[in-house]
């Protein structure tokens, strides 16, 4: 084959990309989120989407807690949000994808808590504290009382209630289908089942 | 020194219950440990259930606010305020139940609880339901009849009231815990002491042990240096008697020399000498011939040597029954001039003139030496 200098060479294109990013960075130039930021619609009709594919959108994301869900399009945009943010979308989007998901909300010692997504096609779940590690889904089987046991460890916590529990963009509603608790005998562990809706919401 | 077999039995034996006392704290130790894993357990599940109902009562009367305000001002933000309250409470009151779902008491407390939050939950519903018809009247008479602040604040009694309770649980678990602690602590240290004075027993055995193997080997090595001291004297004193061995061999040696001289020498002489000279043993057998009797005998002289006297010479005139010879032996008695005959080889007979000498060796007589003159030769 002759040689055409006319076809530029692909490696030396993303060589020349890869240092140009390099020292825009050292520059101190950050461009904006919304430049490079990921958007509700493109998590939806990504065709190859999965647990994993999924975590690699919010490597960059950054930790700021949020007392409420923040709206979709705004933890997008500013690619900051908290556990509950990153695991209710990734409900959300990867359910849509015939995942079957399951929301769980881990309340630890001190009154504190975390929340995560749990795919039971990869026996794991997806913890917003590990978006930018290599390994973004940690295995877990679909036991509840495992799931919480292995995010208190994560966190060097303990445990005292989990929960699974359904979230609704459109209202803003948390609903709990099911919480135990650590203190209970690991046999009285009911399977979670839909739940009547409680007596106490009020819309 | 005791033996070393029992030092080891009792060595065996001291740390075996240094093992067992150490496994015995192990075991003590892993036990406290799983009881404090399961109170700590505990402690985080009361002070949940605490927070929790406090939860509920913080919502509530968020929600109650909310709910005021939107009431009055229909906004759209209260509203939502509202329903994340009352979302908030169900929350709470779902954790509350589950936390005491194993304990009917609590459980019951908290369903109580539970339905005055239903009636408040129900009253909120209807008034909204009024507010969005637009019943103004009906909501004012439905408000004036509420007696919500006497309701919220009986909830919030029994809020307290369980709070309380649980508090006071908590105290009683934090005490059980202490003595819990206390008795881990005293049985470590126990355990403690008792395998360091074990050890200690252990390092005495083997001291004691150890000295008397020392005492052994000193008392071995001073046996050792005595016998060598002995062997090196008693060699000395060999080699004395060996060297003086040597001498007196030496000197018997050459005294034998001298005597085989002498022998010789008086063999020489009696060589030498022309009478015929015979020695014989005391039982006149004849033991030494001289040349001269050879020759007149004959024969040669080893052929009369062990022959008896009376074979060769025979005293003229002596009866048969009678042997001076033997008596002047016996007697110890010379016997001279003596006639008698000599008979040689080829038969003849000649005269002679026979002396006996006894031989004398410490005043015993052991043999005696004939001397024979010839008278005549008897020609053939």
């Amino acid at each position: 084959m002759r040689f055409n200098p006319s076809i530029p060479d692909p490696s030396r294109l993303v060589w020349r990309s890869a240092w140009l990013v390099l020292l825009l960075g050292l520059g101190g130039f950050t461009p904006p989120a919304s430049a490079w930021a990921v958007t509700h619609s493109a998590l939806l009709g990504d065709s190859r989407m999965n647990p994993k594919r999924f975590a690699n959108y919010f490597a960059n994301f950054r930790f700021e807690y949020h007392p409420e869900v923040q709206p979709v399009d705004s933890f997008l945009r500013a690619e900051r949000g908290d556990c509950d943010d990153y695991a209710i979308l990734a409900d959300e989007v990867l359910r849509r994808r015939q995942f079957n998901t399951m929301l769980v909300h881990v309340r630890l010692a001190g009154a504190t808590a975390h929340a995560v997504c749990y795919v039971e096609q990869s026996r794991a779940y997806l913890d917003y504290n590990n978006r930018n590690v290599f390994f973004t889904l940690s295995r877990s089987s679909s036991s509840l009382r495992e799931i919480a046991t292995r995010v208190a460890d994560s966190l060097e916590a303990s445990w005292t209630t989990a929960s699974i529990f359904l979230y609704a963009y459109a209202t803003g509603e948390k609903r709990m289908l099911l919480t135990i608790a650590r203190t209970d005998p690991p046999g009285t562990d009911r399977a979670a089942e839909p739940a009547p809706v409680s007596r106490l919401l009020v819309n | 020194m005791p033996s070393p077999d029992r030092t080891f039995r009792w060595l065996l034996t001291f740390l075996v219950i240094v093992a067992a006392v150490l496994l015995g704290v192990v075991g003590v130790t892993l036990r406290e440990a799983s009881r404090s894993v399961a109170t700590a357990a505990w402690v985080n599940h009361t002070h949940a259930l605490r927070a929790e109902a406090a939860g509920i009562l913080a919502s509530l009367h968020g929600a109650e606010a909310a709910l005021r305000t939107y009431l009055v001002t229909g906004d759209a933000r209260a509203q939502a305020d509202y329903r994340a309250a009352f979302s908030d409470l169900a929350e709470h009151a779902d954790v509350a139940k589950a936390l005491t779902r194993l304990e009917p008491a609590d459980s019951a407390k908290i369903t109580r609880l539970e339905e005055l939050l239903v009636r408040r939950a129900d009253l909120a519903r209807e008034l909204i339901r009024m507010r969005q018809g637009g019943s103004d009247s009906d909501l004012r008479a439905l408000l004036a009849t509420d007696a919500g602040s006497e309701a919220v604040h009986e909830i919030g009694r029994l809020v307290e009231r369980f709070r309380q309770e649980q508090a006071e649980r908590l105290a009683e678990r934090d005490r059980a815990s202490y003595l819990q602690a206390q008795t881990t602590r005293w049985t470590v240290l126990t355990a403690l002491v008792l395998d360091l004075l074990l050890l200690a027993g252990a390092a005495g055995l083997i001291r004691d042990d150890l000295r008397a193997r020392q005492r052994a080997a000193t008392a071995m090595q001073q046996a050792n240096e005595h016998l060598e001291t002995r062997v090196r004297e008693r060699t000395a004193e060999l080699m004395t008697a060996n060297a003086a061995l040597k001498g007196q061999s030496l000197e018997d040696r050459w005294a034998r020399l001298a005597l085989e001289h002498q022998l010789h020498y008086n063999h020489l002489i009696i060589d030498a000498v022309s009478e015929l000279a015979i020695v014989v043993t005391k039982s006149l057998n004849i033991t030494r011939v001289n040349p001269a009797v050879a020759h007149l005998a004959g024969c040669a002289a080893s052929g009369l040597v062990g022959r008896p006297l009376g074979a060769l010479v025979a005293l003229a005139g002596t009866p048969a029954e009678d042997d001076p010879l033997a008596r002047a032996l016996k007697e110890g008695r010379d016997l001279r001039d003596r006639p008698a005959l000599l008979a040689d080889q080829a038969g003849r007979c000649h005269p002679v003139t026979f002396n006996l000498f006894p031989l004398r060796d410490g005043g015993k007589v052991v043999g005696g030496v004939v001397t024979l003159r010839v008278r005549a030769i008897t020609s053939t």
